[in-house]
């Protein structure tokens, strides 16, 4: 693998691309923001996914507290499967990079505090970075995605950089 | 006395380090990867149809990256048992892991500091599946009530 690595800030005032990385980069700067409100069954369904047992509390409980990871549920817009790319894969992955496949590669996860149901949580996704490394088989390119949550006083609730990996 | 209790009794100096975690086996089932794809609206078809997911060059359905992290979260927080909380987790996959088939999460802490009347516990982490083949490597950060 060919060590050299590119890496690209990502801001919305990109200046003009020289290449299709830094087209994507220039394309996908802008953060999504959106709200959303946590219920125990959100907390209940995520708990049963991931292998943990939850108790089985009323929709209105406010007490459940919700597994470590669970803002990862708020990672990805909610949008209708026909505005998605061809393999489905999540909107926030879809830049103009001369790759369609993908996969999930790292994660960096940082917790302030634990969700509980009923809160309200700010979200803010943002594709931060795109990197490319040359390899034997191919360039791959690193999509680095921050999915930032925080509560309605912008206290901060967790920070995620998810990075995947792109190939042709 | 539990490995976990001797982190409150011992003085971090006092600590003979790595202390392993314990293991926790799993076995992830195509219903799982379903259910964890539906709770995070994951729509990506390597995570329920074999055929799309080989034609990527897969050799199957693929385990998502964030429920691997979800492993290795109960990993620690079974360890924990509410007694403190994980400040950071990082992973990587190395290797894409598949339903149905067995996978180990494990790892050892590796050091204790005391900093502003918090202890705090540094993981290393692994995820392996058969014949210890690695398929995540993995990093945390705990804080101890």
């Amino acid at each position: 693998m060919n060590e050299r690595t590119i890496e690209v800030a990502v801001t919305p005032q990109a200046e003009a691309p020289a290449s299709g990385v830094e087209r994507a980069d220039a394309a996908a700067g802008a953060p999504k923001r959106r709200k959303c409100r946590v219920t125990a069954r959100d907390i209940r369904r995520f708990a049963q996914a991931i292998g943990e047992s939850c108790p089985l509390l009323d929709d209105d409980d406010e007490s459940l507290l919700a597994p470590p990871l669970f803002c990862q549920t708020l990672a990805y817009e909610e949008l209708p499967l026909e505005l998605l790319p061809p393999d489905g894969s999540p909107k926030e992955l879809d830049v103009p990079v001369p790759a369609k496949r993908v996969v999930g590669g790292s994660s960096e996860f940082t917790l302030y505090r634990r969700v509980r149901a009923g809160e309200l949580l700010a979200v803010v996704t943002t594709l931060k970075a795109v990197r490319v490394k040359h390899g034997k088989s191919g360039p791959l390119y690193l999509l680095d995605v921050e999915t930032q949550c925080t509560d309605p006083e912008g206290n901060p609730v967790s920070t995620e950089v998810a990075t995947y990996v792109k190939r042709p | 006395m539990s490995d976990l209790t001797r982190f409150y009794r011992l003085r971090p100096g006092e600590l003979s380090l790595p202390l392993p975690l314990p293991t926790l086996s799993l076995e992830p089932t195509a219903g799982q990867v379903f259910m964890f794809s539906a709770v995070t609206w994951n729509r990506h078809h390597i995570h329920y149809s074999d055929e799309a997911a080989r034609a990527e060059g897969h050799q199957g359905v693929v385990v998502q990256r964030a429920l691997i992290g979800n492993f290795l979260a109960r990993l620690l927080t079974g360890w924990l048992a509410e007694r403190g909380e994980i400040r950071s987790l990082s992973w990587k996959v190395v290797k894409s892991a598949r339903p149905g088939r067995p996978l180990r999460c494990g790892g050892d802490v590796v050091t204790v500091e005391e900093l502003g009347g918090e202890r705090r516990l540094r993981c290393e982490l692994k995820v392996v599946g058969e014949d210890d083949e690695l398929l995540a490597t993995g990093n945390a950060t705990l804080i101890l009530h």
